[in-house]
């Protein structure tokens, strides 16, 4: 069983699991691919049908993709088919209506007097609210889960799978924000919002945590004319009116993003075409 | 995908028939075997010695469609007194499950 060894790379031992936090991304030397960056964790809302359609990135990758965005820990709501209690977990399987998955809750010792309670309180047939990741063993997937507990108001069946569609839909067509964007009258960082959708990016939204200003930076450099050496980043501040400090920064994102790259100098960014 | 039961209300059933489904409702009629739902128009339904309807309740069946579009109850939940659910969630779930179904169930084309 190598289940423990798997459960410790999770961020179980952070406080509880439920916290992501902590590291700046990038901040870990481990891996250049970011593949372990804790300061990246996402709690997604999710159908049990995206869990198990989700997919690896690449084949040894461990961790799971949704809608082409990375799926760290999620959430879900469920009905619960089968309790069975294990030697290390109780094992439940939840069924949402989307598809059936395994849900393990590992048993902790130290914390049995304290939670046996509100444990068996989830009960067949009702549904549960789980916090976990997704885990493949074998072939067969399951959700490592932090906490299931059983749901006191049957609107938040509804209200979850409302939320895993906006979710769904932030990340396959972008952010509301974008997709008003080009709707007329707006002013310079919307319409080179919009320049950017038809433009070489393809239909690649933008990263959803791109800040304000990288996104302005982004659309400067996209609607100026430019030769091949790209911009300075005092052009461009100039042209976007920000201070140049600001820009630097913005320019950092970008190229930590792969979406801008350095010609000239440091400082002359060109965009970074797919 | 069998295990998938798509969250549907009467327009659907046509489109479901064979099917299992899932149906959130208000328990409309109770007739012995037989039960009326309200869930975006009247559903005829078939329980099985399990399911314990309560009249004005909020109810959700997994069951199958019938040839005629009444359905065959195999598991129901109660879901408590009707005005203790937003139907106008339920319905946007309903809505939401087939304008986006890559996220909810296997679409046979």
């Amino acid at each position: 069983m190598d289940y423990n060894n798997q459960y410790s790379t999770t961020s179980y031992g952070q406080s509880g699991g439920m916290n992501g936090g902590g590291f700046m991304p990038g901040s870990q030397g481990d891996s250049p691919s970011g593949k372990k960056s804790y300061g990246k964790d996402t709690l997604r809302p999710v159908t049990i049908k995206q869990l198990l359609d989700a997919y690896h990135p690449n084949p040894d990758a461990e961790h799971f993709m949704i809608d082409d965005a990375e799926a760290t820990q999620v959430t879900f709501v469920g009905q619960v088919r089968n309790i069975s209690q294990q030697t290390t977990n109780v094992t439940y399987k939840l069924d949402d209506g989307t598809g059936i998955i395994e849900v393990k809750v590992w048993v902790d010792t130290d914390a049995m007097n304290d939670e046996g309670e509100s444990k068996t309180k989830v009960a067949e047939q009702g549904y549960a609210r789980v916090y976990g990741r997704l885990k493949a063993f074998g072939n067969k997937r399951h959700v490592g889960a932090n906490v299931i507990r059983p749901i006191q108001d049957h609107n938040e069946i509804q209200y979850h799978l409302l939320e895993a569609t906006v979710v769904h839909l932030h990340f396959t067509r972008g952010a509301p924000e974008s997709l008003q964007q080009g709707k007329g009258g707006m002013n310079g960082a919307a319409n080179g919002m919009g320049a950017q959708q038809d433009g070489g990016y393809g239909d690649r939204s933008m990263p959803s945590h791109m800040s304000p200003a990288a996104r302005k930076v982004f659309a400067c450099i996209k609607t100026t004319p430019q030769t091949n050496e790209g911009l300075h980043m005092q052009d461009i501040a100039t042209r976007i009116n920000l201070d140049v400090n600001d820009v630097l920064k913005a320019g950092d994102e970008l190229q930590g993003l792969g979406m801008i790259y350095t010609t000239v100098d440091d400082h002359t960014w060109a965009i970074l075409e797919v | 995908m069998s295990e998938s039961t798509p969250r549907i209300t009467a327009p659907y059933l046509e489109q479901f028939s064979h099917q299992t489904v899932r149906i959130l409702g208000k328990v409309r009629q109770l007739r012995g075997e037989q039960a009326t739902i309200d869930a975006g128009g009247q559903i005829s339904v078939f329980l099985n010695r399990d399911s314990h309807l309560q009249l004005n309740h909020a109810v959700e069946i997994i069951g199958k469609v019938q040839n005629d579009l009444s359905v065959r109850v195999m598991a129901s939940t109660d879901f408590g007194p009707e005005g203790g659910i937003d139907f106008n969630a339920v319905d946007a779930v309903v809505d939401v499950t087939h304008r986006y179904p890559e996220m909810f169930y296997h679409k046979e084309q």
